[in-house]
């Protein structure tokens, strides 16, 4: 604003200038002319005077607006800074980490608590790439590559990315769990950096593995009873303590089987909570996947030949071992393939196959079974989820089998993916890493 | 065959298991020595008069875990030989690998076992358990 009117005041002396130098200063030199006789001298000199004032007026004047317009430049700028002080002040003290990058990922500011947190001065890290700077690394201490982290995704996305699952390695080697929200810097509509956000969140992830271990420590303890009624039911079915009639035949096996449920039931939420806990440590062997699905269907066969099922098995020839759990591979086909037993009907078909593509082992299991209900997909692989049709074909189930093969899959540092059509069928795939 | 009745050494803590393993032992013709706890069972070791045929050992006992019962077990030479079968409800690959090497014959779930499979196991361990030629 006060740039503006400075402009017009220099802009207004300038025409004042051009008026006197081009219309004034002749008019006065032609008056000296026609009237210049030596009485009229004193004319002359007191037109020059006049002149000269109406010149030094109009400095003066324009000098003054100068002035203005700096003390108004000094005031803004004044004020200015002390706005980006206190702008900087306050993230400096923010009690969560800060961190700013440019676009190429190079950092531009981190705050006082990042300071404290990842164990550099701003001073020593400015112009570094963030990803160098604090390392993230994985549950198993693997680094994370730099196009995996937050930061980096916030430009594919142009989104907030949180993520709460990774460490930071400080200066000194030691890690932290990080909890990490980063959002895009975009000015006039271009990205020109990446915040992020961040905390120690040790404190949640230590809640979170005791609620776990809690589930895990009920878990066993409720195995006691339910072997105690297992082994009773078991000896009052087979007559062991006498001879039963019909009924009483009849209430014992509904005894045992919704025993077996509850063992069932114990087992999954055992398998997820030590899975949650990191206590599966994956014990990688080399393992043959088409002999763990032969296994796994002569274990199911009674149930498949019961409804007469078809089944085809295709395993690739190019398919080598790999390194993987065989129990926990194992654990993701039983699920996958009892499900297809139980939700597919009299004369359907089942398929396996399973192939190399590239870098991966790619499992398919395919069934022309109930389908999954459209509206019931994205929930699928939630803990305790069951599909809206699911219930009528199999009142016994858990809704964990499909979180737990889910789990299991991660964990193995692979992929899950499903396509299903209610009355078609249903066709899952999942990814194994060569190794 | 055998004539006598396999006598076998139950090691739980658990009263209500206890019972019913015993029930199930006495009605598929077995002799029974019930130990609640660890030192029971050595102590008993130590004085009775014939051996045990086999072991059913649970994992935790009040006084003692599987693997320290299984040293002192296979530190005694009268001992050593005696076949034994773990009847746990936990059972993670360590502590089955560990009991293992051990020279447990076999790592079973109570919950995911049923008794008469049990007995089966019983026989088959004490058939082939000892030594060879036995089959």
């Amino acid at each position: 604003m006060g740039n503006r009117s400075g402009k017009t005041e220099v802009g207004d002396v300038s025409r004042w200038i051009w008026v006197a130098i081009l219309g004034v200063f002749p008019a006065l030199m032609f008056v000296a002319y026609r009237t210049v006789k030596l009485e009229v001298w004193w004319v002359i000199l007191a037109i020059i005077y006049v002149t000269n004032i109406l010149f030094a007026a109009l400095t003066l004047r324009s000098l003054r607006q100068l002035k203005v317009s700096r003390d108004l430049l000094t005031t803004n700028a004044v004020e200015a800074e002390e706005k980006r002080a206190k702008e900087e002040a306050l993230i400096r003290s923010l009690g969560e980490g800060i961190v700013v990058t440019d676009k190429n990922g190079d950092v531009e500011l981190i705050n006082h608590q990042a300071e404290q947190m990842i164990g550099w001065n701003l001073d020593e890290v400015v112009g570094k790439k963030w990803y160098q700077v604090a390392p993230l690394l994985d549950e198993s201490g693997r680094v994370i590559p730099s196009r995996d982290r937050a930061t980096q995704k916030v430009f594919e996305t142009g989104k907030p990315v949180y993520s709460s699952v990774n460490y930071y390695v400080r200066r000194d080697g030691s890690k932290f769990p990080v909890g990490t929200t980063a959002s895009p810097v975009v000015i006039d509509g271009k990205t020109v950096g990446v915040i992020a956000v961040f905390r120690d969140i040790t404190k949640e992830k230590e809640i979170d593995r005791a609620k776990t271990e809690f589930v895990s420590l009920a878990s066993h303890q409720l195995r006691t009873p339910l072997s105690a009624i297992k082994w009773y039911a078991e000896m009052l079915a087979n007559g062991d303590a006498g001879p039963l009639n019909q009924e009483q035949s009849e209430f014992v096996k509904c005894l045992y089987q919704s025993n077996e449920r509850m063992v069932e039931l114990v087992n999954s939420l055992l398998s997820i909570s030590r899975l949650e806990m990191g206590k599966i440590k994956i014990e990688p062997v080399p393992t043959k996947l088409g002999e763990m699905v032969t296994v796994v269907l002569k274990d199911l066969e009674p149930k498949i030949l019961a409804k007469k099922q078809k089944v085809e098995v295709k395993i690739g020839e190019d398919v080598p071992e790999i390194k993987v759990d065989p129990k926990l591979v194992s654990q993701v086909y039983l699920n996958l393939l009892s499900n297809a037993v139980k939700y597919t009907p009299e004369g359907g078909k089942i398929t396996v196959e399973v192939a190399k593509q590239g870098q991966e082992i790619v499992s398919q299991v395919a069934d022309t079974g109930y389908g999954i209900p459209q509206e019931d997909q994205k929930r699928l692989f939630e803990r305790f989820f069951r599909a809206s049709n699911a219930q009528k074909n199999d009142t016994e189930g858990t809704g964990l089998g499909l979180y737990l093969v889910k789990a299991i899959i991660e964990a193995c540092h692979g992929t899950i993916r499903f396509e299903s059509e209610e009355n078609k069928g249903t066709t899952f795939w999942f990814t194994l890493p060569v190794i | 065959m055998k004539t006598e009745k396999l006598l076998v050494m139950v090691v739980e803590d658990e009263q209500l298991l206890l019972k019913a393993v015993e029930t199930k032992l006495e009605k598929t013709g077995k002799q029974v020595i019930k130990c609640e706890s660890a030192e029971e069972a050595l102590v008993k070791l130590k004085t009775m008069q014939k051996l045990p045929d086999v072991i059913w050992l649970d994992y935790y006992l009040k006084d003692m875990n599987g693997l320290e019962f299984m040293t002192k077990l296979k530190a005694n030479a009268n001992w050593a030989e005696i076949p034994v079968v773990v009847v746990s409800n936990s059972a993670s690959t360590e502590k089955v690998s560990q009991m293992m090497a051990l020279g447990v014959k076999k790592y079973l779930l109570k919950a995911e076992s049923r008794l008469d499979e049990l007995m089966t196991v019983l026989d088959e361990v004490h058939r082939t358990g000892k030594g060879a030629g036995n089959k």
